[in-house]
């Protein structure tokens, strides 16, 4: 499986979340290895990418986003 | 919301017994509904994370003993990372009869690790399973007697908006206080997570009907992508605006005014007739700027009915939980004044009132990015009383006008935040936000929330106005107002091209912000000139009030910076749109 930062996700697929950086947010939203997130929109310039993440979406800047590293799980 | 009257103080006799209990959970699961709703006490809440920044203290009735429950911040772990987790921990630590802790239903997943960790530290515990109609709406059932066993403590399903099972809640809350001991805590520096065993629990307990998304799923979703999302943020905006100015307009001019023209002047001014002799004395009561002629007429009149809708629109958009959404839509523009997306809620509360913006912005998750919103806030940001009297002012001559003093304000809001970000020092963090549910707020506590907030401006405008335009009349009458406009000359007449009166503007402008702008009112200016009044009232100081809270919640240095930049920035820009406008004027009529 090829591994690329959540940033560049394009929004069709489901991903699994394989690498995040030390942040102390990140974990307590539930951005967790292993945790399973869609895309659901990407703002314009350079704006934050949002996805969801169970019931919940969440706003993630784009350097934060591009830290994330993920995997497709389904399409 | 004007001014933040401090917490009602709970008297408690020495040797005393009292219950204690803390009400804690992850931040925007309805803590502070129900604290407002088992406590009586007034406490803000809004659809979205971190509206309680500092605790507060109610009493619960009912117990045996006295029951002091105490409303924490919302945190997603007690491993202190902002100033919030930080209150929150230190009150844990200080011990507690029993934690209500608070779950959000429709999140339960990611609510359980707080609760888990606060069950670890061995205090009794009580939860309260919130929202549970809008579980339920989005095809979430949650096995309660599952999940109370599981937990090993009791858990009562509520809904706190509309005040569904919180009186079993206060029950389970007072019986399990009175039945344990205070349990004073520490707090392990590295506490485990309960990350997987929260994720065992939730799917034991958890039920997900599938079912195909509803209209109101899919608009959830619309309203974060950037189309449609610009497009329905431009109409809510544009609705939002169009209540404040027409309803507002609509209930001066068909009620407020004629009742305060035809029935109440008269008679104040009969009144007073009757009572005091013609002279200095009388003009100051009922004058020209009389005080208790413009003392009412100004604030309720005038401003009232601006404010008024004003609350009803920034209410309903608050418990709706679209204004993250828009914070969201937004990032890329804030960043533009050096600041992030998430800090859309202080800026749109200070549309409101400064204070509670410059208090709501401890939720931030950098010093830097409090000081900025807080000199933005300061500088370009007009209150609602302060909209309410541009409204006034400009709203009858030019919609234009009115529109162009908004278009300047953000601009200057672009110029300002480049220009602090630069000065400043630290960081700002990038965006980081769960985004709330969007829900169709409910009717009941709006309109209580809303009639709070009304009832709130009158209480704090009323008095400050009364003397603050008694204080003006006194300086007219006595013609000290022609001394303090010669001294002022250079800079009101010269400079911003107004009469010298107007420096009654930005005396009064120190006390409340619309009194930089109702004094204009009296004078007759041509279009410039009201533009350039408005502007330097824009800009000007933030009111007095304002000035105190800066000082308290930063250095003395900051607030000096505040001081100048809000000064230099008023005067410059209303000088250079002064000139230009004449220039422009001149060139056109030549």
């Amino acid at each position: 499986m090829i591994t690329s930062s959540l940033y560049s996700a394009n929004g069709l697929s489901s991903y699994t979340l394989t690498a995040i950086p030390t942040h102390p947010l990140l974990s307590s939203l539930g951005l967790r290895q292993g945790s399973q997130v869609s895309i659901v929109s990407r703002q314009p310039l350079g704006g934050p990418i949002v996805i969801r993440l169970g019931q919940r979406c969440l706003a993630i800047a784009r350097d934060i986003a591009e830290q994330i590293q993920i995997q497709e799980t389904a399409r | 919301m004007n001014c933040h009257t401090g917490p009602r103080s709970i008297k408690i006799s020495p040797g005393e017994k009292v219950q204690q209990v803390l009400f804690m959970g992850n931040p925007n699961v309805g803590k502070s509904v129900i604290f407002a709703k088992l406590t009586g006490m007034k406490v803000e809440s809004a659809n979205y994370a971190g509206t309680t920044i500092t605790y507060t203290t109610g009493e619960i009735a009912g117990g045996e003993l006295r029951t002091l429950a105490t409303d924490v911040p919302g945190t997603y772990s007690l491993q202190a990372t902002s100033p919030a987790e930080e209150v929150a921990t230190q009150l844990l630590g200080q011990g507690a009869h029993t934690v209500l802790c608070v779950l959000d239903a429709t999140n339960l997943e990611r609510n359980l690790p707080l609760a888990l960790q606060v069950a670890s530290l061995g205090i009794p515990v009580v939860y309260a399973l919130n929202m549970v109609d809008v579980a339920r709406r989005k095809g979430i059932e949650i096995d309660v007697a599952t999940l109370e066993k599981l937990l090993g403590a009791p858990v009562v399903p509520t809904s706190a908006v509309r005040g569904d099972g919180l009186k079993d809640l206060r029950e389970q809350i007072l019986q399990c206080a009175s039945s344990h001991d205070l349990h004073p805590v520490t707090i392990p520096q590295d506490m485990e997570d309960f990350w997987d065993r929260s994720r065992e629990i939730a799917e034991k307990v958890e039920t997900r009907a599938e079912r195909p998304p509803t209209f109101w799923d899919r608009f959830e979703e619309m309203t974060i992508c950037p189309l449609p999302g610009i497009p329905i943020a431009i109409v809510v905006l544009i609705i939002a605006m169009g209540l404040v100015v027409g309803g507002g307009k609509a209930l001066r001019a068909l009620v407020l005014l004629p009742v305060f023209d035809n029935y109440v002047a008269p008679a104040i001014t009969a009144a007073v007739s009757s009572i005091v002799s013609e002279g200095i004395l009388r003009n100051v009561l009922v004058g020209e700027y009389g005080m208790l002629i413009k003392g009412i007429e100004w604030p309720i009149a005038l401003i009232l009915p601006y404010v008024a809708f004003f609350y009803v629109v920034m209410s309903f958009l608050e418990d709706s939980g679209y204004l993250p959404r828009l914070g969201v839509l937004l990032d890329n523009v804030m960043r533009a004044m050096g600041i992030q997306g998430s800090s859309v809620v202080p800026m749109f509360m200070g549309y409101g009132c400064a204070i509670p913006a410059i208090l709501g912005t401890k939720a931030a998750t950098s010093q830097k990015e409090r000081l900025m919103v807080t000199g933005l806030v300061a500088l370009a940001i007009p209150c609602t009383a302060q909209t309410g009297a541009f409204i006034v002012l400009l709203g009858d001559h030019s919609m234009l006008a009115l529109v162009g003093v908004y278009a300047i304000s953000f601009s200057a809001m672009v110029v300002a935040g480049a220009l602090m970000s630069r000065v400043l020092p630290g960081k700002v963090e990038p965006m980081l936000m769960e985004i709330p549910n969007l829900l169709m707020p409910d009717g009941k506590s709006l309109l209580k929330k809303i009639w709070l907030r009304i009832k709130q401006f009158f209480m704090e405008a009323e008095i400050p106005m009364v003397l603050g335009i008694g204080a003006a009349a006194l300086v007219a009458e006595t013609g000290a107002l022609v001394h303090i406009s010669a001294a002022l000359q250079p800079l009101v007449e010269g400079l911003l091209g107004l009469p010298p009166e107007a420096s009654l503007a930005l005396l009064l402008g120190i006390i409340r912000r619309e009194l930089a702008v109702l004094p204009l009112l009296t004078m007759d200016l041509t279009l410039l000139q009201l533009m350039v009044g408005s502007i330097v009232a824009l800009f000007y100081l933030p009111c007095i009030a304002v000035f105190f809270v800066i000082i308290k919640e930063f250095r003395l240095k900051f607030a000096a910076l505040v001081f100048v930049g809000t000064m230099v920035f008023a005067f410059a820009f209303g000088g250079a749109l002064n000139y230009v406008g004449q220039f422009l004027i001149r060139l056109f009529s030549q």
